[in-house]
C-alpha cells in the first residue's frame, strides 16, 4: 500500500510538471542552433507547402479563435496559448501532433527551426 | 505416414467473410490513423469494424457449430493443458480453434469494442485526451494480437502439417485420424 501511494505520487508529481508554451519555444530554439522568428513563423503557419492544406486550413489564420478541420469540420480549440491555457502543456501530445500534422501538410516532419518559429508567433501578442 | 484424410467444412461462409472483412477494416483504420487528410476513411473503417464486430458477437450465439464461442470457450485447465502440449512438442491438435487462438480472439473481439467505443467518443468530442489514449491503446493492443495470432497460425499451421489460411479461405480442413483432441 505504501509503495502504491509513494508511485501515485511520483505519477501525480510527474504530471505536475508539465511544460510551458514558453519551455516548447526554448527547446526547438535550442534544437535549431538559432533564434527563432514570429513573423516567419505566420509565413509558415499560413502558406502551403506543396500540398493542400497549411496549419491555417484547420487552425485559422488566428489561431486565438476557433479552428474548424478541413475534412471533417468539427470545431478545433484555439492552438494559441493566450487562448487556451490546455494547449503546449505536454511534449507527448505537442511531439505526436506536430509528427501528425507536418505529415498532413507538408509530407514530411517539420524541422525544430519550423517548430520554433511557429511557436514564436503563437506566442507573440496580438 | 497417415495419409488418410477426410474433408470437413470448419468455417462457415458468414465466418470467413467476417474474419477477412475484418482484416480488412482494421488494416485501413490502422494505416489512415496518424493522417487528419484520411480521417473520413479511418471513421468508416473503424464503423466498418464495429459492425463486423457485433455480427461475430451475434454468430457466436447462431452461427456454425465451430463459430459458436460455447465450442471453443477456453478454460485455463484446457488452455495449460494446450501450452504444454505445445512445450512438449505433441500438440494437441484442434478441428476448430485451439484454447490459445480462442483467448486471442476474445482479446480481439474485446479491444475492438474498446477502439470503437473510444474512437466515437473522440470523434463526437465527448472527452479529452484521455480517450485518445484509451483509443490508441486499443488499437495497439489488437495489433499485438494480430501479430501473435499471424505467427500462432504460420507455427500452427507447420507443427500440424496443415494450411489454415486457405481453410480460412475456403473453410475446408483436411481431418486425418490421429491424435484430434477437438
Amino acid at each position: 500500500m505504501r509503495h502504491i501511494l509513494i508511485i501515485a505520487a511520483a505519477l501525480f508529481a510527474s504530471s505536475a510538471l508539465a511544460e510551458t508554451p514558453r519551455d516548447f519555444l526554448t527547446r526547438f530554439e535550442k534544437e535549431a542552433g538559432a533564434a527563432a522568428s514570429a513573423e516567419r513563423g505566420a509565413r509558415f503557419f499560413n502558406t502551403s507547402h506543396g500540398g493542400e492544406w497549411s496549419c491555417a486550413s484547420c487552425h485559422t489564420e488566428r489561431p486565438a479563435q476557433a479552428g474548424r478541420h478541413a475534412k471533417t469540420g468539427k470545431a478545433i480549440a484555439p492552438l494559441a496559448p493566450a487562448a487556451n491555457a490546455e494547449r503546449f502543456t505536454d511534449a507527448a501530445k505537442v511531439d505526436k501532433w506536430f509528427r501528425r500534422n507536418c505529415n498532413d501538410t507538408l509530407n514530411r516532419l517539420c524541422s525544430a527551426q519550423e517548430k520554433a518559429d511557429v511557436m514564436a508567433w503563437l506566442l507573440a501578442p496580438k | 505416414m497417415n495419409t488418410e484424410t477426410k474433408p470437413i467444412r470448419v468455417w462457415d461462409l458468414p465466418t470467413r467473410i467476417f474474419h477477412w472483412s475484418l482484416v480488412a477494416s482494421f488494416a485501413i483504420a490502422f494505416l489512415t490513423a496518424e493522417s487528419e487528410k484520411l480521417r473520413d476513411i479511418h471513421v468508416v473503417a473503424g464503423y466498418t469494424l464495429a459492425g463486423l464486430i457485433a455480427f461475430r458477437l451475434l454468430w457466436g450465439f447462431v452461427g456454425g457449430s465451430y463459430s459458436r464461442f460455447a465450442e471453443f470457450l477456453p478454460t485455463p485447465r484446457k488452455l495449460i493443458d494446450y501450452l504444454k502440449s505445445l512445450i512438449d512438442g505433441r500438440p494437441q491438435h484442434y478441428i476448430g480453434h485451439n484454447p490459445a487462438g480462442a483467448v486471442a480472439i476474445f482479446l480481439l473481439l474485446g479491444f475492438g469494442i474498446v477502439a470503437a467505443a473510444s474512437g466515437w467518443a473522440a470523434y463526437e468530442d465527448l472527452g479529452g485526451h484521455f480517450l485518445e489514449e484509451l483509443h490508441e491503446g486499443a488499437a495497439n493492443g489488437m495489433m499485438a494480437i494480430v501479430v501473435i495470432h499471424i505467427a500462432g497460425v504460420i507455427v500452427s499451421s507447420w507443427l500440424h502439417r496443415e494450411n489454415l489460411i486457405l481453410a480460412m479461405i475456403t473453410g475446408w480442413k483436411k481431418l486425418r485420424n490421429e491424435n484430434s483432441a477437438g
